[in-house]
């Protein structure tokens, strides 16, 4: 049975079954290839998107349960080719190094600095306990949240 | 395309008596299944031991044992999943001390009979590798009257690089040459590799390489490419072939588990007079980069510090485990822990201040290292000095461990760039663009797509935005020994200068008669040729290639590097694969710990770095790498273990166990380059990567040892652990197969086989 | 038949899964169903989904007791907690969970119902609080202590699913501490849930304390809470009425920790719990 699901603002059809991962269906049947599959697990954060506008990992959710939900992907950040304030505040701070874990980065930090406008970087770091780096050690991503926290 | 799933061993030791896969064959979807048949030959480095697929015997869990393409990846999977397999089940060597024990069972049988690649080596039975380093008379030295004797035994485990990209090829075979995608460092490794595992000749295997999504050394070897290549011939299909993190975990070539023994004859002013190191590497079931590994030992072991005489084993040992491989400075890594805790035992024995120990001790110009190799240069003990003053600038974090028991180390490190061939093109175009073409690989440390066209661009008076990176592409580009060992910068730079050299010589006798002056007195610079001193005078680089193009052809240059390597003293280091080292890098670190006596936990509380970069072309580029390499020490040093049971299946199978740092466990590192020390490296430059994390794990080592006044012999420092050193509660850590008598860690000059197997 | 039924009602729900008997499972938040394939485990032939169901959904606050929909999300249980303290130690849990994307997925009804799961930080909270589960069923519809649900989580019967969870409203105090190997983002190797009703001059009248991740299953721990009784809260004191009732306990061995290593430190997360709830005052 064909699942209707709205990613992106745009109606979408998937056609796999619906235990399937929504990572898998975003990224094989819809080409979005954001999201990334790291773990499958739900520890690394990498496959990050939101669902309802709750950030949420798309490795453990089946896409069954996101019929009918507004699903938006790192790929819905940048408008018409501008990047959001805070993938230019990541391209500033010189934060990516291999850049597999940033789009799950920029979608817990976008929608965190939404609710925590004024976040402290302790706050900036407990915000990110479900996304893991491995190349960077985290320090520049921080700065960069950061840096529109303390810039209002 | 083609999804690919891998049969894997599930047993660490067993005969392979038959493989069936005439079920599997009939499943719906499949289109092709390849085994130990289709991939006879042996390949490995310094000995070919290694096959592609489990040939009659098993050596490990997660060994390949078939591959099957089908058009989805669940009709791979169910395949993989109906063919069966005869096993006899034998014994098992799984540990090291398993290994070198009386009778132990030999994970190669048949090593008499391998090829042997690089000449020189020692090695018998479950002992793959054998490196060794004699200078100078140690036995004299230890029995000095007016020497302290230390000796130490450390043990540290193996650490999984975990890149975010796992391991992933895609192959295609068409008019009989093969084309590979792949995630890897060494685009020629791969292409030569796959060749001699397939029985072809090289040049039929083309490998391109998109950007890597981590690597750290892992993708240093040939992976899942010739399972892929084997599966796309056979399928007359691309074939997409990639691991699970599940297969990631427990196939990863991890950096390997190690013990050391350590022994040094010191004066009560401190001079270390004898050294005696026994070090065990775990190269897992086929010998791999451990082999080549074992040089290392002696350019960490015996770097650091002046000594007077030196005794090394190095040995690689064959285990029933996973094989093991490269992760950014590798040994170094651990060799360094043992070698600062060793230093700051023998300073508690003489009772010097540590800090004082190190500043009389460390490596100075024109001392030699232990192949008796000749340093350049003082470049220590200004580090430390300034490692000092940073201190004295701020104040202490001592405050903020409270009620926490508060540690502080400095340690020393000593590694080296892994320099080795590299090649490079450059065309310049008349749109004023320029194209790097070379087999280099950006894998997110920035060095192939910002500091290389930096070289380029300030050659040929460019923007660096106007240099355009090729992506590496076998057919494309010369060969290149691989992205890695700090050596891109160095290696692919020196080669990109070159081939700039070339181009801008072109360029600049094509300006000279445009503008009617002589080449010397041009410059290039912001996309123009001016003439010295005359602003405005010029023209811009575009139209000189355009003028070029008509008069010459395009614009182009090639440059190629290497360094045949500064030779050993003679007779002093036997079974090394490089004599000396052409490039030494230095590094001294230092850490603020509080550690909680109730729970065990360790928490760091200050890091500071001064890292030797000889010339930083882009400081905030090697801000990031040292940031990012002191973490996934901290990681090494703190979190990430990895257990083995008694099955050989590695315990950790996943991120929930395999714990790596998260964003609250790390600090911001202050960090300070020490600029101009020597270096062959293009416009004296030092690769800046790999060694941040050389001695992360030995800081944070000596400073719990400090603050719980326990010796840390073991890493990773996780709350159990360490909650057992507080608490008196771990046993002293022995070594049953490792003798002694340094003499009796050491094969016999010619490898009989029969003796010394037991080491 | 479809590997996921999405149930509309709870009617629906327990109607779907009597029809499946053996085949079938409810899912809830499925982040831990869905790394079954990890664990080696066997999906059933199909699952019933219960998070859309809108009753499952609600948190309130009634009279007696707080009312918590078994699809409620550690997120919005957290969010709905954090004015009312009387339920700290469940909002310390709520709120401390796993990791923030996780907590806007799993439930508590996932929370109680996976089995092995040893470090599920709501169940101890829950025991302190003497939380008790609203059971839904063909027919009829019944409530058990949470210890009693732990004995019988692997065996319901066909139909059966959790409904709410009904924490009752006191003057106790609660905390709820954990212990993580990094800062955060793990599973705890130990937790400890205390509640304690203090008299007027500060001993303790009655209390109930709960230990999670350090057996497989979390228990209330009712030898140590009986030598708090008469007592004022003092964390060196009650650290060591701990540690006297550790050996009781069976220190699960893990990849993460020994079992040594969780009872060894257990009695310094009892005092730090006490100190937390003297703070309180």
């Amino acid at each position: 049975m064909p699942l209707h699901l709205t990613v992106n603002d745009e109606d979408r059809v998937s056609v796999r079954d619906p235990l399937t991962p929504l990572v898998d269906v975003l990224r094989d049947e819809f080409f979005l290839t954001g999201a990334k599959i790291v773990c499958r697990e739900g520890f690394c954060g990498a496959c990050t998107v939101w669902v309802d506008g709750r950030p949420v990992v798309s490795c453990l959710l089946p896409v069954g349960l996101a019929v009918d939900c507004k699903i938006h992907t790192v790929e819905s950040l940048s408008t018409n080719g501008d990047l959001s304030v805070l993938q230019k505040a990541f391209e500033d701070h010189d934060a990516v190094q291999c850049g597999m874990c940033f789009p799950g980065m920029l979608m817990t930090l976008t929608s965190f600095l939404d609710r925590e406008p004024r976040a402290t970087r302790e706050e900036i770091k407990a915000a990110l306990v479900g996304n893991v780096c491995r190349c960077t050690g985290y320090e520049r991503i921080v700065d960069a949240a950061f840096s529109l926290a303390s810039a209002g | 395309m083609l999804h690919a799933v891998l049969l894997r061993a599930e047993v660490p030791s067993a005969r392979l008596l038959a493989v069936d896969v005439s079920r599997a064959c009939k499943m719906p979807g499949v289109r092709a299944i390849v085994t130990a048949a289709d991939a006879p030959g042996l390949h490995g480095i310094g000995i070919a031991d290694q096959p592609l697929f489990a040939v009659d015997l098993i050596r490990y869990v997660g060994e390949p044992i078939a591959a099957v393409a089908a058009d989805t990846l669940e009709q791979a999977e169910a395949a993989v999943a109906a063919i069966t397999t005869e096993i006899d089940l034998l014994p098992t060597a799984i540990s090291m001390a398993d290994a070198l024990a009386p009778e132990a069972h030999l994970v190669h049988p048949d090593w008499r009979n391998y090829e042997v690649l690089f000449e020189g080596a020692a090695h018998a039975g479950n002992i793959a590798w054998e490196a060794t380093v004699v200078r100078g008379d140690t036995g004299a030295a230890f029995s000095r009257a007016d020497v302290t004797v230390v000796e130490s035994n450390f043990r540290v485990g193996r650490q999984n690089h975990l890149s975010f990209e796992p391991r992933v090829a895609i192959a295609s075979y068409e008019d009989g040459r093969f084309h590979i995608e792949t995630s890897t460092q060494v685009p020629w490794t791969i292409r030569n590799v796959t060749a001699r595992i397939l029985g072809i000749p090289a040049s039929h295997v083309r490998v391109t390489v998109p950007a890597v999504g981590g690597a750290f050394g892992l993708k240093f070897d040939c992976a899942l490419e010739p399972f892929a290549a084997l599966l796309a011939r056979a399928s007359g299909r691309p074939v997409r072939l990639a691991n699970s993190r599940q297969e990631e975990m427990f196939t990863c070539l991890c950096r390997e588990n190690a013990e050391i023994k350590l022994r040094s004859a010191v004066t009560k002013e401190g001079e270390i007079v004898g050294r005696e190191a026994v070090v065990l590497m775990d190269c897992g079931a086929y010998g791999g980069e451990q082999i080549f590994l074992t040089t290392m030992t002696a350019h960490t072991l015996g770097g650091n510090y002046r000594l007077g005489s030196v005794r090394i084993s190095s040995r690689a040992i064959y285990t029933n485990t996973a094989p093991n491989g490269a992760f950014r400075a590798c040994n170094g890594v651990y060799n360094t822990f043992a070698l600062e805790r060793h230093t700051d035992e023998i300073c508690a024995a003489i009772g010097m201040d540590q800090f004082e120990f190190r500043r009389r001790n460390v490596l100075g110009d024109k001392d030699i290292g232990s192949t008796g190799q000749v340093f350049e240069g003082d470049v220590l003990r200004p580090m430390l000095d300034r490692m000092a003053d940073l201190r004295s600038a701020r104040p202490s974090k001592k405050g903020t461990a409270g009620r926490r028991l508060y540690g502080r180390a400095t340690t020393v490190g000593t590694w080296f760039i892994f320099v080795g061939p590299s090649a490079a093109t450059v065309n310049l175009n008349t749109d004023g663009s320029a194209t790097l073409v070379t087999a280099g690989v950006e894998i997110g440390s920035g060095s192939m797509m910002q500091a290389l066209p930096q070289i380029v661009a300030n050659t040929l008076g460019l923007h660096p935005e106007q240099v355009i990176v090729r992506t590496a592409d076998t057919d494309g580009s010369g060969f290149d020994l691989g992205v890695g060992g700090g050596r891109t910068t160095v290696s692919l730079g020196a080669a990109s200068q070159s081939a700039s050299e070339e181009v801008r010589k072109k360029l600049l006798s094509v300006a000279g008669e445009m503008l009617q002056t002589a080449p010397e007195r041009l410059v290039l610079a912001g996309g123009r040729v001016e003439i010295a001193g005359a602003k405005g005078s010029g023209t811009t680089i575009a139209k000189v290639v355009e003028r070029a193009q008509q008069l010459l052809g395009p614009l182009s240059g090639s440059g190629s590097f290497t360094r045949p390597g500064v030779p050993a003293m003679a007779g002093c280091a036997r079974g090394h694969f490089i004599d000396a080292i052409d490039i030494p890098v230095f590094a001294v670190h230092e850490c603020e710990v509080a550690v909680d006596p109730e729970t065990g936990h360790v928490e760091v509380l200050g890091y500071t770095v001064v890292q030797d970069v000889g010339h930083a072309i882009n400081p905030r580029a090697v801000f990031g790498q040292i940031q990012g390499g002191v973490v996934q020490g901290l990681g090494y040093a703190l979190h990430e273990e990895i257990t083995i049971d008694a099955d050989g299946r590695m315990r950790q199978e996943g991120l929930e166990t395999y714990r790596v740092p998260l964003a609250q466990d790390v600090v911001p590192v202050e960090i300070s380059l020490h600029e101009g020390a020597p270096s062959i490296g293009p416009l004296g430059t030092k690769g800046a990567g790999e060694v941040p994390i050389l001695n992360v794990a030995a800081t944070i080592a000596c400073a719990v040892s400090n603050a719980t006044g326990r010796p840390v012999c073991e890493i990773p420092l996780t709350p159990p652990r360490v909650l057992e050193l507080i608490l008196g509660k771990n046993t002293q850590l022995t070594f049953p197969h490792i003798s002694p008598f340094w003499e009796e860690n050491v094969l016999t000059s010619q490898p009989s086989g029969k003796r010394d197997v037991a080491g | 038949m479809n590997s996921l039924h999405v149930a509309t009602s709870v009617a629906d729900a327990i109607a779907a899964l009597a029809d499946r008997g053996d085949g079938g499972a409810p899912l809830a938040g499925a982040t831990w169903i869905m790394r079954a394939p990890i664990r080696k485990e066997q999906h059933p032939r199909s699952y019933v989904a219960l998070a859309k169901i809108d009753e499952l959904q609600r948190v309130e606050l009634l009279h007696d007791y707080l009312s918590i929909g078994a699809c409620v999300t550690h997120a919005r249980l957290a969010a709905a907690l954090a004015p009312l303290p009387e339920f700290r130690a469940l909002a310390v849990a709520a709120g401390s969970s796993a990791n923030p994307a996780i907590r806007q997925m799993a439930t508590i009804g996932g929370n109680l119902c996976a089995a092995g799961f040893a470090a599920a930080d709501l169940v101890p909270a829950l025991i302190c609080l003497d939380a008790q589960i609203e059971l839904a069923m063909p027919g009829e519809s019944t409530r058990v202590s949470v210890e009693a649900f732990l004995t019988m989580r692997t065996d319901l019967p066909h139909g059966c699913l959790v409904r709410r969870v009904m924490v009752p409203r006191t003057t106790y105090r609660s905390d709820h501490v954990r212990l993580t190997l990094r800062k955060g983002g793990d599973y705890p190797v130990v937790i400890v849930s205390l509640a304690a009703e203090l008299g007027s001059t500060g001993v303790v009248k009655s209390a109930r304390v709960a230990i999670g991740s350090v057996e497989t299953t979390a228990r209330r721990w009712e030898k140590f809470e009986r030598l708090l009784i008469g007592h004022p809260l003092d964390p060196a004191d009650v650290t060591e009425k701990a540690t006297l009732c550790a050996d009781e306990l069976h220190g699960r061995e893990g990849v993460e920790a020994p079992g040594w290593y969780r009872i060894k430190v257990l009695p310094s997360l009892v005092g730090r719990a006490v100190r937390n709830i003297r703070g309180q005052c």
